[in-house]
Order: C-alpha cells, then sequence, then structure tokens
C-alpha cells in the first residue's frame, strides 16, 4: 500500500471502485461509509464504529491511506452543506487541481457545469486523531488480506499471526477459505493456530500445538517455548512435541539451505575454476593473472551498466575518458546485463590472446617462469584499474530479476544463487559442446596432447594456442560479469578467487575438466557444510584448504589422472 | 649343472594403463651372472618391464623378486636402487648442469643419507675408482665437462659407467645403442662385454647386429604383447618361426 | 676455481667492513649536518635491506638451488617476526596505552590474564629458540606431506600459495590471540635498551649483516657438499636422482626446513627494525615479491638474492615517493623483462655483456652456452 502516497493512482482507484460496487450494490458502498465518516469530524468514538463496518479491500485500504496523509478534504458547498472531497493529482497552471467526490468518485461541478478546480491550501484536510488512526490500522492490515497481490497477503496474514489475536480467528478462517495460493494458505493456517494458542480451552490449545508441529512452524518457535514454560500436563507435552518436530524440520530447512549455498558456492568456484582448467590444465600455462581476467569480465560489466545509466568518466593518467551514458531506466536499464555478458567474455578474451601474443608464447614448457611472469603482468594490471576506476570497490547493481527469491518449504532460494547455478550449467554445457562437437575443440585437443605432432600435421600450432589462451580468459571474464551480481568489484577481485580457482583445479586433476566440476562442487559443498557445523567462515576456509592438503596425500594427481607415458611429465 | 637361485624372477606379473594391457601374465628368470638380451617389437612392454623393476609403476598382479627375498612390486625407486639395481635410460639421462666427475660421484655407492651427503668426503680410493671408470667408459679427458655438452653416445657411456660407479648387481640397459654411430655401437658392445660376469647384465634392444654381437653364445628373450615368446640361443631364437612372424619376420619384409 | 673462491671472500669481506665497520661508525661518529656523515634512516633502511636479504637467500636455496618455487618464504618470514614480537609485545610492560601487564590488544579484546602460550616469551632466549623451532616444525610437517606424495613442479608452488594464505586468514583472527588485523607494534624496548634509539637500531643492524653473512657462508658451505651437488641434481632430473638411490623427499624437506628456518631469522631480524608485524607480510603476493628479488639479482646464486633484495628494495624506496602510482607497474614490468629476457638476473650481466661484445669484436662463434639454471625440468 506504501505505493499509494501520492494521488497520481487516483483515476484507476475510481475506476476500480466503479467496478467494486456493483458487488455491494444494495449496501453502502465502502466509499459512502468513509465518506459519512469523514464528515463526522470530531466524534471519533462513532467514526470508530464506522469505519469498523467497513470490508477490508484495496479501494478501503487506499482511501484509508489517503485519509492518513491528509488527502481528504472537507468542502463547503455554495448550500453550506459540507461534503468530502479528494483531488486529483494533476495541477493546472494556477496549482489547482480538479477536485472529485468522495462518495462518488466523480468530478464535483460548478454553476456551468464545468468540472471545479480547487487549491489544495485552500482546503481544510479532515483530521484523524490516534483511536482513529489506530483503527484504520487495524483496517489496513486486514485490507492486505484481501488484496489480489500474493505477497501483500502473504505479509498480512503473517503480521496478523504474530498479533495471536483470537478474536481474528473467524476473520482469518472467512480468508482462509477464499484462499488459492498453497504458500498463503499455509500462512493462514499457520496464524490460526497461532491465534488458538491464546484461547482458554487447553483441547483447542494441544490440537493448535499439533497443527504447528506438523506445520514445522519455524515462527512459532519462541512462542511455544514460552507455552512451555507457562503451562503444564497435556499442553506442555503438546508443545514440546511441537517443538522438536519444529527443530527436526528446522534441521532440514538448514541441511537444505547448506547444501543449496555449496552448490552455488560450487558453481561460483567452477566457474572461475573452467578458464584454469582451459590454460592450466589443457594448456599447461600457469596464469597468476587468470584472476585479473575475471576483473576484467566485472570492470566490463560495470563499464556497461554506466554506459546504460548516467555515463562514465575516468582518468587513467590524467587523460580524461568520458563515456555519455544512455540514461536508460525500468526494464530498460535491467537489460544492461545481458549485454554484458558477452561483452565481458569478448574484452577478457581480447585481454587473453593479448597475453598469450606478448608474453606466454615465449614461455611454454617453462611453466615456473610462465608463473612469475604472470605474476608480473598481473601486479601491473591490477595497478592500472587502480589507476582507472580507482583504489574502492565500484557498485554494481543487480537488474531486478535476480534480486529477488524463492521460498520452498522455509528454504529461500536467492534468484541470483539460482542464476548463477544455472549460468554455471550452461557454460560448463558450452564448453563441453565447443571442445567436444566443434572443428576448434578437435584442433585444441589434438594440440594439448602433442604440440609437435600436431604441427607436423598442418595444424596451425599458434593460432590454436592463442585462441585456447583466449577461450580460458573469456572464460575468467564470464565469471567476472556474474561475481559481479554477488560480491564486490575492486581492483583486488582476482586476488579473492585465485587461489581458490587453482585450489579446484589442482584437486579435479589437471587436465580433466570433468574433475573440475567435481572438484568445484565437492569443494563449495565442503565449505558451507564446515562453515555450518563451526559457525565460522574463516575456519571452515583454513579447514578445507588443510583438507585439500590432505586429500593430495591420497591422490597427488588430483580426482581424475591424465596419464601419459613420458618420463618428466 | 648346479641349481643357482635366480637373480630375479617375475611371475604371473599384469600391467595396465587405462585398458591397454602392457604386460599380461610375464613370467620371467634371470641368473646371477647372466648378460641376457631382451628383444621385442615396438609395445611389446620392455620399457614397461624395467618401469616394474625399478620402482616406477607397480605390477597390477604378479609378483617381481629380487634375490628370492624382496618383492619388487612394493618398494620405492630408491629403495631398489639400493638393493643394487641399476638403470640406464632409453634416452641417455644424466645430470646435464654437473660434471661428468660429479656425475660419478653422484652414483658412488655408499651412504644415501641426507647427513652423510653433506659431510661427505671424496677418499682417495674412491677417487681412484672413478678414475678406473672414466678408463673404462673411455672419458677420462673429459672428466671436467659439463655432462650436457657431451655427445649423444659419450653421454650413453657416461650413463653405464654411473651404473658401474654404483656397483649394481643388476644392471638394467634400456637400448644402448640407440642413436649411435656404427663405431660407438660397437664400442658400446665390447664395454657390456668387459663387464659380463662381474655384473648381472639385461640389455633391452632394437638393433640385431648389435644383439649378435653381445649374446654369442647367450640366452635371448623375446617379448611379444606383454609376455615371453620365447627364449635361447640367439641363433635358435632368429630360426623360431613366432619369432620371425612377429619381429624379424617384419625385419625381413622391409 | 681457487682464486674465483679467494676472489669472492676477498669481495665479502671487503663489503662486510664498509657495511659493518665504517657506515655504522660513520652514523656514530661523524655529527649530523656533516658530509660524511651516515644518518640514522640510512642505517635503518639499510638494515631492513640486509634482512630481506636473508629472505631471499631462502628462496633462492628452494628455487634457484633445487627447483622448488614456494610460495611459503613470506609466511616463514611473518613467523621468525611474530615469535621475536611476541617478546616484545611483552618488553612493552605498562607502557602500553592501557598501561596495563598484557599486551594492548588483548586489554582491549577484553581478556585479563595472560594466555599460557605467551608466558614463556619473556625471555629472549625462548623467544629466539621459538623464531627456529616453530617455522622449522612447520615446514617439517608440510614439507613432509608435501614431498612425500610428490608434489612439486607448479603444484608445490600453488600448495605453498595456499598454506600462506591459510595461514594469513588464521593470524587475521583475533581470536588466535596474535594481534589480529593490526598485529604487533609499539615496541618500546630490546634487553632493556630503547628499540628507536639510534645505538639500538645500530647494533641490530649490525647484528643484521653478520647474520646474513653466517648465512651466506653456511649456504656457501652447503651448496658445495655433496647435498649440494644432489640438491642441483634434484633440480635438473628429480627422477634420475630416483634412480641414483637418493630418497629425493628427504632431501627436499632437509632443504625446506633449513629455508624456512633462514626466513625465519631474516623475519626476526625484520621485525625490531622496523616496528611492526601484521598478518598483510604473510601473503603469497609477499612471497612472490621475494622471488622477484632472487629473479632480478640472479638465482642459482648466493650473491644475486642479496643483490636483488637490496636493489629491487632501493628501486621501492625511490618509487613509491616519486611515482607512487606507478611503482606496482614498474615492479610488474621489471619483473616480466627479466624473466623473459635475462633469466640469469643481474649476476649475469657482465658476462653477457662480454659475450655480446666479443660476439661484436671478433665475431667468433666460439661462446659456450651460459649455464642457466633449468627450473622448468621438474
Amino acid at each position: 500500500m506504501r505505493f499509494l502516497k501520492t494521488h497520481r493512482f487516483l483515476p484507476l482507484l475510481t475506476a476500480l471502485s466503479l467496478f467494486f460496487s456493483n458487488a455491494h450494490a444494495q449496501a453502502e458502498t465502502p466509499r459512502q461509509i468513509i465518506a459519512k465518516a469523514v464528515l463526522l469530524e470530531d466524534k471519533s468514538d462513532d467514526q470508530v464504529a464506522l469505519l469498523k463496518t467497513l470490508d477490508a479491500s484495496t479501494e478501503v485500504a487506499s482511501l484509508l491511506t489517503l485519509w492518513k496523509e491528509g488527502g481528504i478534504f472537507l468542502f463547503e458547498k455554495p448550500d453550506q452543506s459540507k461534503v468530502a472531497i479528494i483531488l486529483e493529482s494533476e495541477k493546472d497552471a494556477a496549482d489547482k487541481q480538479k477536485a472529485l467526490l468522495l462518495e462518488t468518485g466523480l468530478p464535483i461541478l460548478d454553476g456551468e457545469g464545468k468540472p471545479l478546480h480547487l487549491l489544495a491550501s485552500d482546503l481544510t484536510a479532515a483530521e484523524t486523531d490516534s483511536t482513529l488512526r489506530e483503527t484504520m490500522k487495524a483496517v489496513l492490515d486486514l485490507s492486505g488480506l484481501s488484496s489480489p497481490d500474493r505477497k501483500a497477503r502473504l505479509q498480512a496474514v503473517e503480521t496478523l499471526a504474530m498479533e495471536q489475536d483470537f478474536s481474528r480467528i473467524p476473520l482469518l478462517q472467512k480468508g482462509l477459505q477464499k484462499e488459492t495460493d498453497p504458500s498463503v494458505q499455509h500462512a493462514f493456517r499457520e496464524a490460526i493456530a497461532l491465534a488458538q494458542l491464546k484461547e482458554d480451552s487447553s483441547e483447542t490449545k494441544i490440537s493448535a500445538c499439533r497443527i504447528l508441529g506438523t506445520m514445522g512452524s519455524i515462527r512459532s518457535r519462541d512462542i511455544l517455548q514460552s507455552l512451555s514454560k507457562d503451562s503444564d500436563g497435556p499442553v506442555q507435552r503438546a508443545a514440546l512435541e511441537a517443538l522438536q518436530k519444529i527443530a527436526l524440520h528446522l534441521q532440514k530447512v538448514n541441511t537444505f539451505g547448506t547444501l543449496f549455498r555449496g552448490l552455488s558456492l560450487g558453481s561460483v568456484l567452477l566457474v572461475a575454476a573452467l578458464g584454469l582448467a582451459v590454460t592450466f590444465g589443457l594448456m599447461g600455462v600457469i596464469n597468476m593473472a587468470h584472476g585479473e581476467m575475471i576483473a576484467v569480465g566485472a570492470y566490463t560489466t560495470y563499464v556497461v551498466q554506466c554506459v546504460f545509466g548516467a555515463g562514465l568518466q575516468v582518468s587513467p593518467f590524467g587523460i580524461a575518458l568520458n563515456l555519455p551514458g544512455i540514461k536508460a531506466t525500468g526494464w530498460f536499464y535491467d537489460c544492461y546485463f545481458i549485454l554484458a555478458i558477452p561483452l565481458s567474455f569478448l574484452t577478457a578474451a581480447f585481454a587473453g590472446i593479448l597475453l598469450e601474443r606478448t608474453v606466454i608464447r615465449f614461455l611454454y614448457r617453462r611453466p615456473l617462469e610462465s608463473l612469475l611472469a604472470t605474476w608480473g603482468v598481473s601486479l601491473v594490471v591490477q595497478q592500472l584499474f587502480r589507476l582507472t576506476f580507482g583504489a574502492n570497490n565500484v557498485q554494481v547493481s543487480s537488474p531486478s530479476w535476480l534480486s529477488g527469491s524463492w521460498t520452498l518449504s522455509d528454504v529461500s532460494f536467492g534468484w541470483n544463487r539460482v542464476f548463477v547455478i544455472t549460468f554455471a550449467a550452461a557454460i560448463v554445457i558450452g564448453v563441453f559442446q565447443l571442445l567436444g562437437r566443434t572443428p576448434l575443440g578437435l584442433l585444441i585437443r589434438a594440440v594439448m596432447q602433442n604440440r609437435s605432432m600436431a604441427a607436423c600435421m598442418g595444424v596451425r600450432t599458434q593460432r590454436v594456442n592463442m585462441f585456447t589462451f583466449g577461450l580460458g580468459s573469456g572464460l575468467a571474464g564470464l565469471a567476472g560479469a556474474f561475481l559481479s551480481q554477488i560480491g564486490n568489484v575492486g581492483p583486488s577481485l582476482g586476488q579473492s578467487y585465485i587461489v581458490d580457482a587453482f585450489m579446484t583445479v589442482v584437486v579435479g586433476g589437471v587436465g580433466s575438466l570433468f574433475g573440475t566440476i567435481l572438484s568445484a562442487v565437492g569443494i563449495g559443498m565442503t565449505d558451507q557444510v564446515l562453515q555450518q557445523v563451526l559457525g565460522n567462515p574463516v575456519l571452515g576456509k583454513i579447514l578445507v584448504l588443510a583438507a585439500i592438503i590432505l586429500f593430495l596425500q591420497w591422490k597427488p594427481a588430483g580426482l581424475f589422472v591424465t596419464r601419459s607415458r613420458s618420463l618428466e611429465s | 649343472m648346479k641349481q643357482r637361485p635366480f637373480l630375479l624372477s617375475a611371475e604371473g606379473v599384469n600391467k595396465s594403463f587405462d585398458g591397454f594391457k602392457a604386460i599380461r601374465d610375464l613370467n620371467f628368470h634371470l641368473e646371477d651372472g647372466e648378460l641376457r638380451t631382451v628383444i621385442g617389437p615396438n609395445g611389446a612392454g620392455k620399457t614397461t618391464f624395467l618401469d616394474l623393476i625399478t620402482g616406477r609403476t607397480q605390477p597390477d598382479s604378479g609378483r617381481i623378486e629380487f634375490e628370492g627375498l624382496h618383492n619388487l612390486g612394493t618398494l620405492s625407486e630408491h629403495a631398489i636402487y639400493r638393493l643394487g639395481i641399476g638403470r640406464k635410460f632409453q634416452t641417455p639421462t644424466v645430470y646435464a648442469d654437473h660434471t661428468v666427475f660429479e656425475n660419478l660421484v653422484l652414483s658412488l655407492s655408499g651412504s644415501r643419507g641426507v647427513f652423510a651427503a653433506l659431510f661427505f668426503k671424496l677418499k682417495s680410493e674412491q677417487k681412484d675408482r672413478i678414475h678406473e671408470i672414466l678408463e673404462t667408459i673411455n672419458l677420462s679427458t673429459h672428466a671436467q665437462r659439463k655432462a650436457g655438452t657431451l655427445a649423444h653416445g659419450q653421454k650413453q657411456w657416461l650413463e653405464i659407467g654411473m651404473l658401474l660407479a654404483q656397483e649394481a648387481k643388476l644392471l638394467l640397459i634400456d637400448e644402448p645403442a640407440a642413436g649411435m654411430t656404427d663405431e660407438e655401437t660397437a664400442r658400446t658392445g665390447e664395454l657390456l662385454l668387459s663387464l659380463a660376469g662381474k655384473h648381472t647384465i639385461m640389455v633391452i634392444e632394437h638393433d640385431m647386429v648389435f644383439v649378435r654381437q653381445i649374446s654369442k653364445g647367450r640366452k635371448v628373450s623375446v617379448l611379444h604383447q606383454g609376455s615371453l615368446l620365447c627364449e635361447g640361443p640367439v641363433d635358435q631364437v632368429q630360426s623360431d618361426e613366432r619369432v620371425i612372424e612377429v619381429y624379424l619376420g617384419r625385419k625381413h619384409a622391409r | 676455481m681457487n682464486s674465483n673462491n679467494r676472489r669472492e671472500l676477498t669481495a665479502i669481506c671487503i663489503l662486510a667492513a664498509v657495511m659493518l665497520g665504517v657506515m655504522p661508525a660513520l652514523n656514530a661518529w661523524i655529527p649530523e649536518g656533516q658530509w660524511l656523515h651516515v644518518s640514522n634512516f640510512t642505517i635503518n633502511v639499510w638494515g631492513k635491506y640486509l634482512a630481506y636479504g636473508i629472505l631471499a637467500i631462502s628462496v633462492d636455496l628452494l628455487w634457484g638451488f633445487t627447483g622448488l618455487l614456494s610460495l611459503g618464504q613470506a609466511l616463514f618470514f611473518s613467523l621468525g617476526g611474530y615469535m621475536l614480537g611476541m617478546h616484545l609485545m611483552l618488553m612493552i610492560g605498562k607502557l602500553g596505552q592501557y598501561k596495563s601487564e598484557l599486551p594492548d590488544f588483548m586489554v582491549f579484546l577484553g581478556h585479563t590474564f595472560l594466555p599460557s602460550f605467551w608466558q614463556p616469551f619473556r625471555s629472549l632466549a625462548f623467544a629466539a629458540l621459538m623464531v627456529v623451532l616453530v617455522p622449522a616444525v612447520i615446514g617439517k610437517l608440510f614439507g613432509y606431506l608435501a614431498f612425500r606424495s610428490r608434489i612439486k613442479g607448479v603444484y608445490f608452488s600453488i600448495l605453498t600459495q595456499a598454506l600462506t594464505y591459510g595461514a594469513s586468514l588464521m593470524f587475521f583472527r583475533n581470536d588466535m590471540l596474535m594481534g589480529g588485523n593490526n598485529g604487533f607494534t609499539d615496541f618500546k624496548t630490546i634487553l632493556g635498551a630503547d628499540i628507536r634509539s639510534p645505538g639500538t637500531q645500530r647494533a641490530l643492524y649490525i647484528v643484521t649483516g653478520l647474520t646474513l653473512i653466517a648465512i651466506y657462508l653456511g649456504c656457501r658451505w652447503l651448496t658445495r657438499t655433496k647435498f649440494g651437488l644432489i640438491q642441483r641434481a634434484i633440480r635438473d632430473s628429480e627422477t634420475r636422482v630416483l634412480f641414483s638411490g637418493y630418497a629425493a623427499a628427504n632431501y627436499k624437506l632437509f632443504v625446506f626446513v633449513v629455508s624456512a628456518v633462514i626466513a625465519a631469522i631474516g623475519g626476526a631480524l625484520y621485525v625490531p627494525q622496523v616496528g611492526i608485524i601484521n598478518p598483510s607480510e604473510m601473503t603469497p603476493d609477499k612471497s612472490l615479491e621475494a622471488v622477484v628479488w632472487v629473479a632480478v639479482g640472479g638465482r642459482g646464486t648466493l650473491a644475486g638474492p642479496v643483490l636483488g633484495a637490496v636493489v629491487v628494495n632501493a628501486l621501492k624506496s625511490w618509487a613509491t615517493r616519486a611515482i607512487p602510482d606507478l611503482w606496482l607497474i614498474l615492479l610488474g614490468g621489471l619483473f616480466l623483462l627479466i624473466v623473459l629476457f635475462l633469466p640469469g638476473g643481474l649476476v649475469s650481466l657482465p658476462n653477457k655483456l662480454r659475450e655480446l661484445r666479443s660476439r661484436l669484436g671478433k665475431k667468433s662463434p666460439d661462446t659456450t652456452p651460459t649455464a642457466v639454471p633449468n627450473a622448468s625440468a621438474s
């Protein structure tokens, strides 16, 4: 209801009111009741009584809100009688607004039959006192129950549930009968049971306890706990039983929540490590600047966002660069991310190819040197980020379609996490298709298995190296694009993922993409489970590192060994 | 004939890589003091067999015993080495950045412990031994050269010299003639013959001229598809139908 | 060979005399403002460089001589620093901000008594023992696990990186009781002397220099024994070493532990001179920075790392003041160029130049290939 702060929606309301008034053809319409109440002015007891007769509806809610906020005025007609009026939002040149009669929602006509325009500041607003406002709030709360918006209904039921007012039970039951949405139905039942706990009859209490227990109602845990303390006999037993059931349910919820978070962390690791699995695993190049490739992707996302928004001014080395923005809003602005995904891939791939051509191609077969040289590159690139975008994190806002969540049986699934998982799966499938089904993939695999043999057979290995490295870096860029949705984007973004990414590849078995997938999910899960068990993220992380070292004792070459017969491999 | 214990015996050994059976049900026996040549076409499992003996890989099943005492399948490379088994690799593997002399010092028999290495002092008899070996392998004039700068054949000899310094009971020599000139090959043959009797030697070779040179009157074993095809004097083996078919036959057909 | 030896030892003696005799003397006895005066600042900065030199030698002993690129040396360096730091923290006594017997950060965290593992650090001897022992034990444990499972080459680097990363996460935590984020600082006294007085700093500088020389000579001896031969053999062909009957893992473990201890000694000397130690010294990046020093100076030699540590850090001191924004770019770029074009580092420069001159002058093809240690064999 919060969005009805201005009068902008009034025309819509008028239309709605016409629609609703049919349903109440015989009785007085809510508009009439409210208009009557407004005119009672000082007699607040009568006003309260009148308002209490109102059935909750959207129309009522919006009108009451309007009243509370001083949007209903008293207008003295030429015949000295008072009427309640409201003003349309549109203002004319003299700041005047068209006046509508509250009772009917129709314009008031002046002597010449034209709509009357009035100045808000000339009018007296209908006042409210505290008792009246309380009643209004109660009505408003209830009105949420019949809101067409599922979320609003859910919220209203949940507010009522916490009030535990058993006089509301009939109302709640009525709502439950009309309700069609299962999750709201669930909330209704929960609210009813909670209210029943306040009834005198112990049988009702016991049955309510049973219901809450079966539901695994986490919300009612505190209430049941105090009930178990304050009561005795069968009621206490019922409450304790219910608590036990709830604890079990809570455990289940936590387990699933942990698994889900583990899966999503695994996906993050996977996407960060997949590019590395290509450059390190297939090509044997230790790219310490891989993290910076991730950051390239993330900053690309940021730049695209700025271009969709207000533009971007940066001045690396004192050279002022000015990117104009297209100032998009709403859904169009949200689309920036769709464009950012391919762009971040391309930018990072381009950066990767540049790196390959200028540095790495001199260092094939010298893995330790490539580690050192790329670390040098990583320092340079990080500093370039700092000089260009500043040392602080930049703001990347998630598109609205990524910032909600589903709740299924008390387990909440954030859309961004679901997106991460889906995205990771899509990338994995894409990479497998690329490597397994395309001519380029065939070339890549051939060169990675035996470079000189492939060269002998006429494969342009230089080019394949370039593209493979570009692919690995591009994947890192993709990782950056979506890491920007779940974490901070800053110059050292890559640093926070590089160790984890290397670990993932090593544990999975270098050269095995499938191993990388398994190890990413495995490490993600282990991390989340340890966090859950230890209740401490840092300790969890340290234990994961220790676990990895021990794991490598058991399988020194990782999960999947790519065996070779050469001596010094 | 007196029954002597086998120095090396392999019984029922199997080894596969990713489903490829490199060694299947191999039985092989080597007597003390023998100079045995093992031949076989590519992929017969010769090098894998050496890997199994020296502990680079472990057999999937079967037993390889040394001196009837030690099960080599359970020991690590350096432990097997310490039993007195030395190996010369197919491609010469010497310490390229060390001098020829240092290569031999590293191979000298004696304690392999860390602290022994810290307080090691070259004794005069050890020095003499090294010079003796240098003489044998014809590298006396190159003692202070970096091994990496030696010619291919010289590296092969150095590697054999390293086995001598080790005083190995069993020398495993993988394709000593590969990549050598004819003259070098002949000298390598002489070198091996001069060692026969003092050491037990197992030579793996392709080059039939070289094989005939070193195995005159001696036993030759033929490996094929991971198992022993036949064994006997070189002339007998060369006339064996099966051998001709799988190995020599191909050579003749060329 | 022998003349080379003598030349090297003479050079060390001269350098030692200048650095540890003349410089402190000029600092102590020539009054400020005079042309020959060496400032306290210079002494302090050089003390820091020399401590870094010790760290660099430890990196090179592993990387240059054994082919093990360890990214864990910063961890051992910091551990040494932390161990001595614990003693220095206790020596602050009631001079701290909270006027408590406890170190300030403990008071701040609400502790009322000194944890038992801090107690013995009141003794400098104990702290010195721990400087050696703690890194040795951790190095031994980690090295045992890593080498036993034949983790080598880049895998070893990645694993040591993870070790360092994990340790720094641990030290960042407050409940580790090692000062958390801020680490240890505000030291007051060492052996009863004011730690910031020029005299103490001068003494610390001389001790650092002497330690560096001792470590240099020790490593020089080590690398020339048969052990040194085996070490380099492991670097060039580990498999061959195994087939020569040496348990390479034991040798690597020994070198790893020795390097850990050397790095820790460097750290212990570093901390009283800079007056602070915190977990940011422990990151894999710091290890890599030390690797840069070695690469710049010349790996596989002993003079190279020390030279590299001094040159790069002097450059850093200048650049972070003159061109702060560009320093990291300079460092990264320098490193990149060295790796690509001068794998032998600065110490190989004279040889390279001579080679170049002879090639230009005589056009003689007789240039022996320079023996650049090749760590990529593993």
